[in-house]
């Protein structure tokens, strides 16, 4: 029998011998120690191809760490596997990524991304996997507290976040989008174009056939009005717009095109690897109630009040599934169950939604009143916190029911820990959402279109006779620049390879608007063509350098801090984003009056971790002082140590 | 699909042009009549190694999305140790030789000179009478394409524009944004290694530098242009030197099993007479 001898094995030789030199102990003594070696840290991103800009946040983040001494691997994955990586395997060390939500968010968001109570759990819930009891108490601090004290709570709380560093807030990125005007308009200008309120809010061109001579420039803010002719007569305008639309298809559509083509495969309104921020799951899945700009708006349900201090009522509209089957307050409170354990209690242990979890979580438990009023028990949390517990995408009992059960491949159980509800991509989705699903090829495009039976588009019924047109309008509460719309009876997304070509096709005319991030490649190529320009909105979907608290030594809130100081925000601003983002230190930093002064990004530094600066470039020695200064050391080739890996 | 087939028209038309000029140029009239004349006879003396190419070409076609997911899932990614093992090589060729000319020079090289480097050697082998060297270039093809295939499986990598976006301009797709289109038809972005355009042109080059005395000029063509297309993955940020690297090993490697398994001895339109029978092409259908 030979065996390879082993390093145990040579060292008991070379002990055997030493043995009898009468120095066992000392040899043993030596031996038993592992050596140290250089620090390995892997950076996950998406390639160019898919995002311009997460790509070069990790590039600078590389130079910088290999610059202090860190053997840095930066490893480019595409984005489903980015975030299966990261969010479903939390098999990472560093990752560079985009928050989810686009639109201004309110502070309980923080709870979802960082409460200690989701560390075990896959998905958008502390996928960094953060125990901080400072950071729980401060979470359910603010969902409890109102007024001034919850002001201060979030204050609090921005603040403990920034110091422990789970993540480096980066910069939030303009929403830039190529948008061609000659066939819509009243693209978002504050905010991202392409959101579900965003497409909601557009509205087609007069005479679009006629836009050759390029009149059409501003388009904004003209959604207000007009929205009373789009009652009756879109069957007729929409016939007259029909324009350009290659498909042959009869009626307007909006075509988009992105370089993710991850909504060609999957509608899983719940998978967290295949969605970036759910526009389209959004748009075929309606929540109880929507945010629009600075207010909660009813959406699914007509109206919603708390009649006591743990309970929420909620009334549904009259509304359908796209199967025709009627939404009832049964599939209100299946949601809830089911985003709580999608197992619904059929596997051991519960599986909870990889997205939705923080607020979902909120709800604990839920009665069907009626067929279409639903009590659901939302334990003593302010008003802004109660209302985001209701913007979770309503789901119908009848389909999901059936995938409860533990995820099998070819009929096999595997011990996945996870149900097909999580795996399942969803194919004909049925939603109750204002657009449904019509077909779709694989990595090429998906094509949706207008739900004629949905409430915004379903005409109010006469008011001729005796009862009040308010309560009786099926869009009550639902301000008017959505009534009646879609603007557009199909929504066409098309893959192309690169931001440059989703460019080039919105320059040619050939598509409507970009969905995917633009690039300092492809943003000066807007302009090209009369009616081609660039809407550059807000997005409150933050870049960041997310940290594997649960790995060595990024468990180390000080060495965390030390590698936060080595991102150049401003330079990231400037040359990844070629000026269209704002560096910022809180995750907060696009929500209104939401950062105090102590997090306030001035002067161009981080007012926590700034910038190890020498004239624009790292200083290195400033950096590796840093280090030294809490606890690391280097070898004599200035290489950063640790324990082996 | 407009942009799509309206560069893929230029595309046909000028590489169609242009193996009509080398056709006769290189090859011509003469050889090009008796080629005519003996068509049949030298398809149907290559029909198998034919055939293996489509079943190669069919396979890569009707196969590549699932391996690709295959690749995805379970492939070795490895962007990170060759980003580690060249680091910026890619960028400093940018950085230093960069040129609007040469740019123009290589996008062409590229997409125009890649797609006629690759089809001309098939019509200047037919047009030999004894058909061993068309055989081998096609095994040789064939090879590449099928080990190629197995490699993109095994190995998940993006190349050097995906991932120092910052120092590597995408200067193909800047310069000729329509081919962006084609050539994400033919490739993915994560099938970088090895280099499939490295590897082609250097079969082709080696080829023309083995039957130089039958074809000097196209000697003189194909060894410039291949390098050319060599040089061109890398300036235009598509590939890693290491892909290259990989191009050049498969490239040789394949070479040299098609002279392996192309027996030249039982050849020639000659030997047509026992064609019937089973004629050992050994490994040539394996």
């Amino acid at each position: 029998m030979t065996r390879p001898i082993s390093r145990r094995a040579a060292l008991a030789g070379l002990g055997l011998a030493a043995a009898s030199a009468g120095c066992l102990g000392r040899t043993e003594n030596i031996a038993g120690r592992d050596p140290h070696s250089q620090l390995t840290l892997e950076i996950n991103a998406t390639p160019a191809d898919g995002d311009p800009n997460g790509i070069r946040i990790a590039r600078q983040l590389e130079e910088h760490l290999t610059a202090v001494g860190i053997d840095v691997r930066l490893n480019t994955v595409g984005q489903t596997d980015l975030w299966r990586k990261v969010l479903v395997n939390q098999n990472f060390d560093l990752y560079v990524g985009q928050f989810v939500e686009t639109e201004p968010f309110d502070s309980d968001a923080l709870y979802g991304l960082t409460h200690s109570q989701f560390v075990a759990e896959p998905g958008w819930q502390n996928p960094f996997g953060l125990t901080e009891m400072p950071v729980d108490d401060l979470l359910e601090r603010q969902r409890r507290a109102a007024g001034s004290d919850r002001s201060d709570a979030v204050d609090a709380l921005q603040e403990t976040v920034c110091d422990l560093q789970p993540f480096s807030v980066v910069a939030f990125p303009d929403a830039l989008t190529a948008v061609q005007g000659a066939r819509f308009e009243g693209w978002t200008q504050d905010r991202q174009p392409v959101s579900v309120t965003g497409l909601l809010g557009l509205d087609a061109v007069p005479d679009a056939d006629a836009a050759g001579d390029g009149g059409s420039d501003g388009g904004n803010a003209t959604g207000d009005d007009g929205n009373a002719t789009a009652d009756g007569g879109n069957a007729t305008s929409s016939a007259t717009a029909s324009g350009a639309d290659a498909d042959g298809e009869t009626g307007t559509a909006l075509r988009l095109v992105t370089t993710d083509d991850r909504i060609t495969e999957n509608w899983n309104p719940i998978a967290a690897e295949y969605r970036r921020y759910g526009t389209f799951t959004g748009l075929l899945y309606d929540p109880l109630v929507r945010t629009d700009g600075e207010s909660t708006v009813p959406w699914l349900a007509a109206d919603w009040e708390r009649p006591g201090a743990n309970t929420v009522d909620v009334a549904l509209r009259d509304a359908r599934w796209h199967d025709g089957e009627p939404v009832t307050a049964s599939d209100v409170a299946f949601t809830y169950r089911f985003l709580r354990d999608t197992s619904l209690g059929s596997v051991e242990t519960s599986v909870p939604t990889p997205r939705f979890r923080g607020r979902s979580s909120l709800v604990e438990d839920e009665r069907v009143l009626d067929d279409s009023t639903v009590r659901l028990t939302v334990p003593d949390v302010n008003e802004t916190v109660a209302a985001r517990a209701l913007r979770v995408p309503i789901l119908p009992e009848h389909v999901w029911s059936d995938r409860t059960d533990a995820a099998t491949i070819g009929g096999f159980e595997f011990d996945f820990e996870t149900t097909e509800a999580v795996v399942t991509n969803n194919p004909e989705p049925v939603g109750s959402g204002p657009l449904r699903f019509v077909e779709a090829t694989a990595g090429e495009s998906v094509v949706f279109e207008r739900n004629p039976d949905h409430f915004l588009v379903r005409p109010a019924p006469d008011a001729d006779a005796e009862s009040s047109g308010e309560t009786t309008d099926p869009r009550a509460g639902v301000p008017p620049r959505y009534h009646g719309k879609p603007a557009f009876d199909r929504l066409r997304v098309e893959v192309l390879p690169s931001d440059i070509s989703a460019v080039e096709s919105v320059v040619e005319g050939l598509a409507d608007a970009t969905v995917s991030n633009l690039g300092p490649q492809s943003v000066p190529r807007i302009g090209g063509s009369d009616d081609a320009r660039l809407v550059n909105g807000r997005s409150a979907a933050f870049y960041h350098v997310g940290y594997n608290v649960r790995r060595s030594p990024l468990s180390n809130p000080r060495f965390r801090a030390v590698i936060a100081r080595l991102i150049d925000k401003s330079a990231v601003v400037d040359e990844a984003f070629d000026g269209y983002a704002r560096a910022a230190a809180s995750p907060l930093a696009a929500s209104p009056d939401a950062v105090p002064d102590s997090l306030a990004w001035t002067d161009g530094t981080d007012p926590v971790h700034p910038f190890f600066d020498d004239e624009g470039s790292l200083d290195v020695e400033a950096a590796r002082t840093a280090l030294r200064d809490i606890g690391y050391r280097f070898d004599s080739e200035g290489r950063l140590l640790s324990r082996a890996q | 699909m407009s942009p799509f087939l309206s560069v893929l028209t230029s595309v046909v038309a000028w590489v169609g042009a242009m193996l009509v000029v080398a056709s006769v140029a290189v090859i011509g009239p003469a050889r090009l009549r008796e080629t005519w004349t003996d068509l049949r006879d030298r398809i149907w003396d290559a029909r198998r190694v034919v055939a293996l190419v489509c079943v190669v070409l069919l396979a890569s076609a009707v196969g590549r999305p699932a391996l690709l997911n295959v690749s995805r899932l379970f492939g070795i990614q490895v962007t990170a140790f060759i980003y580690g093992l060249e680091g910026g090589f890619v960028a400093w060729i940018q950085a230093t030789f960069a040129s609007p000319a040469l740019t123009a020079y290589f996008s062409r090289v590229y997409v125009y000179g890649y797609a006629f480097l690759v089809a001309f050697p098939a019509i200047a082998y037919l047009a030999l009478p004894r058909t061993a060297d068309l055989r081998r270039l096609l095994v040789a093809y064939a090879l590449n394409y099928g080990i190629g295939l197995v490699l993109y499986t095994l190995v998940f990598a993006h190349g050097p524009r995906n991932v120092m976006p910052d120092m590597v301009t995408p200067l193909l797709f800047t310069n000729q944004p329509d081919v962006i289109l084609l050539a994400s038809e033919v490739n993915e972005n994560s099938n970088v290694f090895p280099s499939l355009h490295t590897s082609l042109s250097v079969t082709v080059g080696t080829f023309a530098v083995l039957t130089r005395d039958e074809y000097p000029r196209w000697t003189a063509v194909a060894v410039p242009l291949s390098l050319s297309v060599v040089v061109a993955t890398m300036y235009l940020g598509i590939h890693w030197l290491t892909d290259v690297v990989a191009g050049f090993a498969l490239a040789f490697g394949c070479v040299a099993l098609a002279y392996r398994f192309v027996d030249p001895r039982d050849d020639a339109v000659a030997s047509r007479s026992d064609a019937g029978g089973g004629r050992p092409e050994p490994g040539a259908d394996d």
